[in-house]
């Protein structure tokens, strides 16, 4: 898909995710950022996993980190650095935080899956052609590492490896980098073979969004929006003592962002289906 | 005449190479030839494609000495990107050459590196798809098109940028059959059509051997021999008849004065010989694994739907079919790599795979430490596992490069150590997925002896291959599949020599598979036998 709508939507739930303060919004737009990804193509469970297991580390790790909150849940024994007094407060926060990087990092996924990765370079390359080189080589070496990685790991068990173990895994790293830097040579040389780095380049003219695509873009100009009106208004705080979440700004603003995850979703789904 | 490529004794060795790759080689080749160039693996041949377009020195480094001219241009002082608008390389391994997602995007990278006007992009990249087939393909990401597909994507991002040499290193080795009959095609149609000059290297040559207006004969860096096809023919007949077409060596191999370079002068050259007798398939040989109603998917493709095999003990079994028939999911489910959805496998013993790709049963930091990993991990004691290393290394050859590191090995001697990698573990079968890929026709010829030898120890050998000369030299049964069934099985020359696009030519032109056996058929000239 075109990079602009799926760039502005996405730019929308990170923003949302980040900036506001009350938990139904962070929490719509991490559920938008969800259904964002559920509808983009495979493999998402990777990127899933990342996500969730970023944010339980970020749940558990906050309330010992944090020295805030007036409503004790439990007190641990004195310790060094930790703080083992675990407040209400710091569980909500925590949870809340996480939920921010949850959604912040399926948003950034949902743009990987979904966003045309071409026109996002060729955007690149107008402004630094160097990095758009680099992003270029990240970009196709990425899925190809990912099957050499399957590859060797396969190479490996034809030996009667067990690769649970984790020393067998580890052991695979550095075959895997002796690859991607074979593999790094080789696409430098075919761009260079094509002339890469032989003057000023242009840019293929990209045809006008589709139809899809353009109702897409009304949907993230509407997330923006929302989330724009919504941060100067939401003044939710998480301590001392936390505030009352069922407020007009935050369930308007979580109902809304939902709204666009289904609504994106639903375009994304029925744009793959066309094509 | 111009010249569209010019070499005057250049002589070039890559960094800290122990002897120069190219060495004194002067090759003028003039607009609008068809150039084949012919040589055993690390001959020179792709070092002399990457001079012609300044990637040596410029790329790879190392010391250039004499001088390439390319379309004009001296690669002394233009560097690779400048000599690009003039001449586009094709190479070995087509995922590796892809830059962009998607393939009309790939198409007018080029012309986007070159500055065309915005203009012209579109137009210049539609023409250049529909001129290789594939308009069709313009909106599909290059990572979900097949090999020959990739090729063809890969020959129009050349066309589109107007370049009038088209150099290509062995475009169709990872192809199937019909893939790389199609290729060929195409580059033939290409310079014949439109003028283009091609300078190709190509292992492959049954097809495009006699298409050519001049093939070059490589020899450790040089230029052995250059000549028309049927001069070439002649003059590789009695120093390395492997590099011919398949119709070509069985002539050469009965010792025929004449020889034919296509199929359809081997039919008329041999004239009525004796009905061929045909091998008969083994029988009685106890199944080593055998596979019932096999189906497996992955995400959205069925891979295999009912597939029933045998691999039986003492035989070499080759798995042919297009890419994409599932012959490498079934050889991974009857080694119990992959689990099948449904259906059931049998094996008497331990089942070794061999990945098409060396690099991945490339995992230590040396040669006999690679062959070791895997009897470390059946738990084999150090004094029985130093010993059955030494005895495999010997047995393929790696005896003296024990203590290298795998990365620095040739091709076909990783392709080697990949092999005894698997085998020192004396499974009861091993199965090679594709590991003709690359290789010249000596090596093939080496290979197909050491399979054989496996077999002769007992062990139950699969080698699943798009070289179907090979798989009629090697195997001694045959299986083909399609569209995650298998099809056919029996002889060689049951299932190769009587088909369309999976026949090997010596099978095609005289009802034979192994040139050996063509060549027993043939007889000398009859001529001279009257004499």
């Amino acid at each position: 898909m075109s990079p602009l709508p799926v760039g502005l939507l996405c730019g929308a739930l990170i923003v949302g995710a980040v900036a506001l303060s009350n938990p139904f919004a962070i929490a719509g737009c991490a559920l938008a950022s969800t259904m964002l990804l559920w509808s983009a193509p495979p493999p998402r469970r990777a990127y899933v996993w990342f996500a969730a297991w970023s944010a339980v580390l970020v749940f558990v790790v906050n309330p010992f980190a944090g020295v805030q909150g007036l409503t004790p849940v439990w007190t641990g024994p004195k310790l060094p650095v930790i703080d083992t007094q675990v407040t209400q407060e710091e569980l909500v926060f925590g949870l809340a935080a996480g939920l921010r990087l949850f959604g912040s990092a399926l948003a950034v996924a949902a743009f990987v899956r979904l966003a045309d990765g071409d026109r996002v370079l060729a955007a690149v390359a107008r402004v630094a052609p160097r990095s758009a080189m680099i992003a270029a080589l990240a970009s196709r070496l990425l899925p190809i590492l990912e099957r050499d990685a399957a590859g060797l790991v396969l190479g490996a068990r034809a030996r009667a490896a067990q690769l649970d173990q984790r020393r067998h895994a580890a052991a695979l790293a550095g075959p895997l980098l002796g690859l991607s830097l074979e593999r790094s040579m080789a696409l430098a040389e075919a761009m260079e073979a094509r002339g890469y780095g032989a003057g000023p380049r242009t840019v293929t003219p990209r045809p006008p969004l589709a139809r899809t695509e353009r109702l897409l873009l009304a949907v993230a100009i509407v997330a923006t929006a929302t989330v724009a009106v919504a941060i100067p208004l939401d003044h939710y705080r998480y301590y001392d003592l936390l505030g009352d979440p069922f407020t007009t700004v935050g369930l308007l603003t979580a109902a809304v962002m939902t709204a666009c995850g289904c609504a994106a979703a639903v375009l994304v789904r029925h744009g793959a289906r066309r094509s | 005449m111009n010249a569209a490529l010019q070499l005057e004794r250049v002589r070039y060795a890559y960094p800290e190479a122990p002897r120069p790759a190219l060495d004194g080689v002067s090759l003028e080749v003039e607009e609008g030839e068809l150039v084949l160039v012919l040589g055993e693996s690390g001959c020179g041949k792709s070092t002399l494609l990457r001079a012609a377009l300044g990637l040596v020195p410029h790329f790879h480094g190392g010391r250039l000495e004499g001088r390439v001219v390319t379309a004009g241009l001296d690669t002394r002082t233009h560097r690779p990107a400048a000599i690009a608008a003039r001449a586009g390389l094709v190479f070995q391994d087509p995922e590796a050459q892809l830059v962009m997602r998607r393939a009309d995007h790939e198409v007018a990278f080029g012309l986007e590196n070159l500055g065309c006007p915005p203009g012209e992009l579109l137009t210049r990249t539609e023409e250049a798809l529909a001129a290789v087939g594939s308009a069709h393909l313009s909106e599909r990401q290059t990572g979900t098109l097949s090999g020959g597909e990739q090729q063809r994507i890969a020959i129009a991002s050349v066309l589109a940028m107007g370049q009038r040499l088209l150099l290509l290193d062995e475009p169709t080795s990872q192809l199937d059959p019909v893939a790389a009959e199609e290729l060929l095609a195409l580059v033939t149609r290409i310079n014949r059509d439109r003028g283009i000059t091609v300078v190709l290297a190509e292992h492959r040559t049954g097809r495009v051997f006699a298409e050519a207006d001049r093939v070059v004969v490589m020899e450790a860096g040089r230029i052995a021999h250059q000549g028309t096809p049927a001069e070439a023919a002649s003059h590789l007949a009695g120093s390395a008849p492997w590099l011919l077409p398949p119709v070509t060596q069985a002539f050469a191999a009965a010792h025929r004065t004449q020889l034919p370079l296509t199929v359809r002068d081997a039919r008329r050259l041999a004239g009525a010989g004796p009905p061929p007798t045909p091998a008969a398939a083994p029988t009685g040989r106890t199944p080593a694994i055998r596979v019932r109603d096999l189906h497996h998917r992955f995400a959205e493709v069925d891979a295999l739907r009912g597939a029933t095999a045998t691999l039986a003990s003492g035989t070499v079994t080759a798995l042919v079919g297009a890419n994409g028939a599932g012959k490498t999911t079934l050889a991974q489910v009857a080694t119990r790599l992959l689990e099948p959805d449904r259906g059931t496998v049998e094996a008497t013993g331990l089942s070794g795979y061999v990945s098409q790709n060396p690099a991945h049963h490339t995992l230590r930091e040396s040669v006999a430490d690679e062959v070791a990993y895997a009897l470390r991990n059946l738990g084999v004691p150090a004094g029985e596992r130093a010993q059955r290393v030494e005895r495999e290394l010997e047995r393929f050859g790696l005896g003296e490069l024990a203590r290298r590191h795998p990365r620095d090995l040739s091709s076909g001697e990783r392709q080697r150590l990949a092999i005894a990698s698997v085998t020192v573990m004396r499974p009861a079968a091993v199965i090679l997925d594709e590991p003709t890929r690359g290789m010249d026709g000596l090596r093939k010829l080496a290979l197909a002896e050491m399979l054989r030898g496996l077999a002769a120890g007992g062990c139950a050998v699969g080698v699943i291959t798009h070289d179907i000369d090979f798989a009629a030299e090697a195997a001694q049964l045959v299986t083909t599949m399609a569209r995650g069934r298998v099809l056919a099985d029996g002889a060689p020359v049951e299932v190769l020599a009587h088909g369309t696009f999976f026949t090997c030519q010596v099978g095609l032109a005289l009802g034979c598979t192994t040139i050996a056996e063509a060549a027993g058929r043939l007889g000398p000239d009859p001529e001279r036998v009257r004499v």
